[in-house]
């Protein structure tokens, strides 16, 4: 990798650990390999949004021509947000495009993201159905995504009737992730959702 | 009395030149507002190489580029260079953009060479790229005429 993006991973690396957002556990990074082109990170879910108390993984990829290019960003862990794919973990996020600024960081990228999942863009999704139930059933977005982040993140509040609906589904030997998937993607009509899984 | 060639803002066709009619008839559309009002047209979609993502910075005004010398008192204060995030060292040379941020030379010009806006503050730098300087004149006049009718308003019921 070019040397000046390497200096400045190992900068920034740095940065970020002394960093106070660190020490309040907000967010975080790892090193992957050894050599500075890949990393994980780690950003708490915002409190007063469903993924509050949860904590979600990012793969960051470094590329060559770093800080000139922004670096590549997706979720590991899986999420229920308009902006980012319930399916790849792909984010939308104009700064990790168009509006990135060689100035920019890890540490304002995680910032951002976190930013990300305290106020939604709907009318510029990556995941249009969830951007949909965003804005036509959003408390029912709210409860479902708070599911997912209890799910999939630790996040500590539980949705009952949510748990219910994929163990039923379950126990009719659907695979729990993808009924999950197809309740949430049909506003947890049971019916509707299994018949989303047979014709998938 | 104002020469007629600034009163529109434009300049005379050198010879042989054509007038851009296209771009003449996308400016009478949208200050007209009939663009904006009865289709989905805008300046974006008459122009899809101006989708408003900004060209390199001009070369002349990048070449010209005022070059500062590192002070002791910089040196004292960590001042870094926000690209590398390497910190200064004496003596050093840096570019400064008209924002009055400076950069390390190596660290800014593959910048500007990519976009025409400072990595620190988003400060425009001009461009050589007649479209993106056209939309952004374009955008200046809509901002314009958006006020324009602000104070007309209040002016009527304020």
């Amino acid at each position: 990798m070019a040397n000046i993006a390497v200096q400045r991973i190992k900068r920034e690396f740095k940065e970020v650990v002394k960093s106070e957002e660190v020490a309040e556990c907000h967010i975080q990074v790892e090193l992957v390999n050894d050599s500075f082109t890949e990393l994980k990170g780690q950003i708490a879910g915002p409190p007063d949004t469903p993924y509050e108390g949860a904590t979600f993984n990012l793969e960051i990829k470094i590329p060559e021509t770093y800080p000139f290019n922004p670096p590549k960003v997706k979720f590991l862990t899986a999420i229920w947000h308009p902006n980012i794919s319930s399916v790849t973990g792909a984010i939308c996020l104009d700064i990790l495009k168009d509006q990135w600024a060689a100035a920019m960081t890890l540490r304002t990228v995680l910032l951002s993201l976190q930013a990300l999942l305290a106020a939604a863009e709907p009318d510029d999704p990556q995941d249009a159905v969830v951007a949909k139930q965003y804005k036509e059933n959003h408390p029912i977005f709210l409860k479902t995504a708070r599911h997912w982040a209890n799910i999939y993140a630790g996040g500590t509040i539980r949705e009952d009737d949510y748990d219910n609906r994929v163990i039923q589904l379950k126990n009719m030997g659907f695979d729990p992730h993808k009924a999950r998937v197809a309740l949430s993607t049909h506003n947890w009509n049971v019916e509707r959702a299994m018949e989303h899984i047979l014709n998938y | 009395m104002a020469c007629y060639f600034d009163e529109h803002d434009c300049e005379p066709l050198g010879e042989g030149q054509q007038p851009n009619h296209l771009l003449h008839l996308a400016r009478l559309l949208i200050d007209s507002g009939v663009a904006a009002q009865d289709t989905e047209m805008d300046f974006e979609s008459l122009f899809p190489g101006a989708d408003g993502k900004p060209p390199p910075a001009s070369k002349n005004v990048v070449e010209n580029l005022p070059v500062i010398r590192i002070t002791e008192g910089q040196v004292a204060r960590n001042v870094k260079c926000p690209v590398c995030l390497g910190e200064y060292r004496e003596g050093e040379r840096a570019k400064e953009l008209p924002c009055k941020h400076n950069f390390h030379p190596k660290c800014i010009l593959p910048w500007l060479k990519k976009t025409n806006s400072c990595p620190l503050c988003r400060h425009e730098l001009p461009t050589d790229d007649e479209q993106y300087e056209e939309f952004k004149k374009q955008k200046a006049r809509a901002k314009q005429r958006e006020q324009d009718i602000e104070t007309l308003h209040s002016s009527m019921y304020g």
